[in-house]
């Protein structure tokens, strides 16, 4: 899932102070489940903007409400009237939320709540793991299921490097060394001799360098066809 | 007295969470009541000092809740969950702790209901059926007239049940309820001699038929016949209506029920020493309550098992005593009654007066060659689904067609009947429309859930001792001062209404799965609460992301969004700080603070309940400082609260920084004591506290 983390109050109240009606709108699926954005969250940042707002002698509306998901348009199809009466949006969905509702509201602007961190597990409850880096070309077969694109602080395809201490990273010693534990699982996994052939160079065009990626899958953008001939067929309405 | 414009049983009291508690499993308790009283709302209501609701829940459902309060054989107390922890939950001492708490209340409320039907009803018959059946009637908007052949309302309940056990000023209470709405009253009016039911038919569009079973059945032995041998209910209707007979010294009572043990206690107050009882039954296969029996021992009342009657015996005409005889069993291989007995084994037990107290028939004399057809062994006949009788527009409630029961069990059958008649007279279908019996309930408690519950003792119902009470009619039963209720109410675990997931807003994350101390939430797609598990503490609510999870039995916003009338208004040049303090009332009741003015006090049932948003909203509200007052460790009603309300705090502290609001704001303290004055001192320290550290200016 989507993992979020919630920004200070000071950054948020920077961002909203000039508008006089403020919705914070809440998205119940990832960053709910890590307890950064859901409806909860949402509710609390409403009542902390409120309250600033009255310590700042600012005069505002705030209030606050949520949906299932602001990644796919049905679901805030039901309050996309609601939050157009309003000066400002604060989305406290990730990223993709926030952009996605941004194209679609019209003039009123859709600011972020909450800071998108990255795609990550719950190993126990409250702590949130990055495990994936959306490269869009993934070699977990070849590394034991042990990513290091998105695990190994300097990306790299073969390693470890100079900088792997005692399973631990150079960079901290809270972080793992991926490629420690990558050649730990593949021991146990009996596949260790896989290490010795050399992973080539990899192309970044299906990663971030490449640019905005999109995925279209045909036979899925059928039913948008239908969906379409249906409300032909609905005549007027 | 004024109209009312409204018709009551179109508008009955809803207590919070009553509309979702009839699309799940009802409460153990409640599905036991006949009626379906709500008991772990009003226990709830109880618990929260919120006596006249819970009047109003009780009440809502049974309009003779005050004699239920003292007679009923609560079936809702056989049913509790705690009776697999320990003890059950003392319903019925605690309806009747409501109902005297009420007693100004219900009395101002009594009013007339419109008679919008423009059509009338007659009840023959005024005990719990007839009464019931008049009271939902004349609340629908009919025009009722109660026919009662005794000079008081009432039917058994004041004529035959001894007032040691129901005082006739409660009875009284719950029928001046049912009469004020402005029902017609024709007392010492026998249907048949008074008047003909042909008749009574031409002058209502519709009669209930609610006589009961007022009549002692006899027995056919030699020397029955003749003076010192009686019968139950003309014996106890003398005694009710003060006709006192000579009992002589010794009395016998033939029977092992709840009747014969009104017989045998109302002879011991009448002054005989010697009473005793002789019955077919074992000790343990007497029909009569347990309790029953265990209160007649204690009064002294001796009772032989085992024996059946054969003869009275007489010298001169005057009872000596009676010759019994060995009973061998009393039930047969299917569990049918067939005594047999053992015809060599007999003996004589000595009495001045012997009592029959074998069982009750109704007086249908007045049916005879009428419109209402009786069956071949002379009862009326009647279709349970529609509670008709063979005549069309003649229904019938209670004993008089269901046989003997309790007095709750015709209290449904009266709300059945008038439910009946009603459709009936509206031209709707009544099979399939009336109030059912049976409904789905939860389970008993999960051994593992039982292991994590604290054993807490019953709060004992004190009675007079025998030695005084049976010197008297007066009642002999104490009832709780307002510390035992408090504290009886909080033993409930509040079965029924506990958390519930709202499918659309759930997104499965587990957290109500983590926190839940009893493994209630079961995640599939989305959660489910599993009710059988649940134990209504409230910790999962604040903890969900997606606010997904309700509380049956109270609102869980309710508190942030009445925060501004709980602070109310701030004076800018006050000394004191305000101070918004969440009191757990598990262990001081809700009427144990004493706490000066600036603090404004939260009764919570427990703080599981209080939400990160709640502290936010005393602060946003004006609130100096915010106290979340715990139970000592061990002394908790529930598991695991401490710890995770402590986070909370946390997590609240942390928010406030964010706003310049100091942590020392924000603190749980633990009163320790199940004394009121620690949990005001505890208040009023904290209260010192902000003060040292200034109070808000904004």
């Amino acid at each position: 899932m989507i993992v979020g983390s919630q920004k200070p109050i000071d950054e948020i109240w920077d961002m909203v102070k000039e508008f006089k009606r403020v919705i914070v709108f809440g998205c119940n699926t990832c960053v709910a489940i890590c307890h950064a954005g859901g409806s909860k969250e949402a509710e609390t940042i409403a009542s902390m903007l409120k309250m600033r707002s009255s310590n700042e002698g600012v005069d505002m509306d705030v209030s606050s409400t949520s949906v299932m998901r602001h990644c796919e348009p049905e679901y805030f199809d039901e309050v996309i009237d609601e939050l157009r009466s309003y000066d400002l949006v604060l989305s406290t969905a990730c990223g993709v939320g926030v952009n996605f509702l941004s194209e679609r509201i019209g003039n009123i602007p859709v600011y972020p709540g909450i800071n998108t961190s990255f795609f990550g597990a719950v190993p126990e409850a409250g702590v949130f793991e990055e495990l994936c880096a959306g490269c869009g070309d993934c070699i977990l077969h070849m590394t034991g299921g042990i990513c290091p694109v998105a695990r190994c602080s300097k990306t790299l395809m073969n390693g470890p490097c100079g900088g792997t201490n005692e399973g631990k990273c150079e960079i901290g010693k809270d972080v793992d060394c991926a490629w420690y534990l990558i050649v730990q699982r593949m021991k146990d996994l009996g596949t260790i001799e896989k290490l010795s052939e050399v992973i080539p160079p990899r192309s970044w065009s299906t990663s971030r360098d490449g640019g905005p990626r999109r995925v279209s899958v045909e036979h899925i953008r059928e039913y948008e066809e239908s969906a379409e001939q249906k409300t032909e067929a609905g005549g007027s309405k | 007295m004024a109209e009312d414009n409204t018709t009551a049983l179109n508008e009955p009291y809803r207590p919070y969470g009553a509309d979702i508690k009839e699309t799940r499993p009802y409460s153990p308790c409640r599905a036991a009541c006949p009626a379906h009283t709500d008991v772990q709302a009003y226990v709830g209501l109880i618990a929260q000092g919120k006596y006249t609701e819970a009047f109003e829940v009780i009440t809502s459902v049974n309009p003779i809740a005050s004699v239920c309060s003292m007679i009923c054989h609560h079936p809702c107390e056989q049913a509790c969950r705690r009776c697999g922890v320990d003890e059950p939950l003392a319903v019925r001492h605690l309806k009747r702790f409501a109902i005297e708490r009420s007693q100004d209340y219900r009395r101002a409320k009594r009013k007339l209901t419109k008679k919008t039907r423009g059509k009338s009803i007659g009840v023959i018959g005024s005990g719990p059926s007839g009464l019931t059946a008049a009271n939902d009637l004349a609340s629908l908007g009919y025009d009722v007239t109660i026919y009662e052949r005794h000079p008081v309302l009432g039917g058994m309940l004041a004529s035959a049940i001894p007032p040691y056990r129901l005082p006739r000023e409660m009875l009284n209470e719950d029928i001046d309820d049912v009469i004020s709405k402005g029902i017609n009253v024709k007392t010492g009016f026998e249907i048949g001699r008074d008047r003909k039911l042909e008749d009574l038919m031409k002058d209502h569009d519709g009669i209930v038929i609610a006589i009961g079973l007022s009549q002692s059945r006899s027995l056919n032995i030699p020397g029955v016949e003749g003076d010192g041998v009686l019968l139950a209910i003309p014996f106890l209707e003398d005694v009710a209506f003060d006709r006192k007979p000579d009992l002589g010294k010794k009395v016998l009572v033939i029977g092992g029920g709840n009747v014969a043990m009104d017989v045998a206690r109302t002879a011991r107050r009448m002054g005989v020493k010697d009473v005793s009882m002789v019955c077919l039954e074992s000790a343990e296969e007497m029909p009569a309550w347990k309790w029953e029996i265990d209160e007649a021992i204690e009064e002294g009342v001796t009772i032989d098992n085992r024996w059946g009657p054969k003869a009275v015996k007489r010298e001169n005409g005057k009872v000596q005593g009676l010759e019994v005889v060995k009973v061998n069993s009393v039930f047969d291989d299917k569990g049918r009654f067939n005594p047999s007995f053992d015809d060599k084994t007999t003996k004589i037990i000595e009495a001045d007066t012997i009592i029959i107290t074998i069982g009750q028939m109704s007086n249908m004399s007045f049916l005879k060659d009428g419109p209402v057809k009786l069956d071949e062994r002379g009862l009326i006949q009647w279709d349970r689904d529609t509670h008709m009788s063979s005549a069309s527009n003649v229904f019938v409630a209670g004993e008089v067609v269901t046989g003997p029961g309790s007095a709750i069990a015709a209290v449904a059958s009266g709300h059945r009947a008038a439910m009946a008649l009603h459709l009936y007279l509206q031209g709707e279908e009544i099979k399939g429309n009336l109030p059912e019996h049976e409904k789905d309930k939860i389970d008993q408690l999960p051994g593992k859930v039982v292991d994590l519950l604290d054993r807490e003792q019953r709060q004992e119902i004190k009675h007079l001792p025998p030695e005084v009470r049976c010197d008297t009619f007066t009642h002999f039963e104490i009832g709780y001062d307002e510390a035992e209720a408090l504290k009886e109410a909080g033993r409930c675990r509040g079965c029924g209404g506990g958390a519930v997931v709202d499918p659309n807003r759930c997104m499965a994350c587990l957290t109500c799965l983590r926190v839940c101390p009893y493994g209630a939430p079961k995640v599939f797609a989305v959660s489910e609460i599993r009710p059988e598990y649940c134990q209504a503490c409230g910790l999962c609510a604040p903890e969900c992301p997606g606010q997904a999870i309700s509380m049956v039995s109270y609102d869980v916003n309710e508190i942030r969004s009445s925060m501004p009338d709980i602070i109310g208004k701030r004076d800018p040049k006050r000394s004191d700080p305000v101070i918004a303090a969440f009191l757990c009332t598990h262990h001081t009741g809700v009427g144990g603070f004493n706490v000066p003015g600036n603090i404004r006090t939260i009764p919570v049932h427990c703080i599981s309940r209080v939400d990160v948003l709640d502290v936010l909203s005393a602060f946003s509200n004006g609130a100096d400082g915010v106290a979340v007052i715990r139970c000592a460790d061990g002394s908790c009603k529930y598991k695991g609260v401490a710890k995770r309300v402590s986070s909370r705090i946390g997590r609240a502290r942390e928010l406030l920084s964010m706003l310049g609001i100091e942590n020392e704001r924000t603190e749980m303290l633990t009163a320790s004591s199940t004394n009121g004055n620690r949990y005001s001192s505890v208040c009023t320290e904290f209260s010192e506290k902000i003060k040292e550290l200034g109070l808000r200016s904004s």
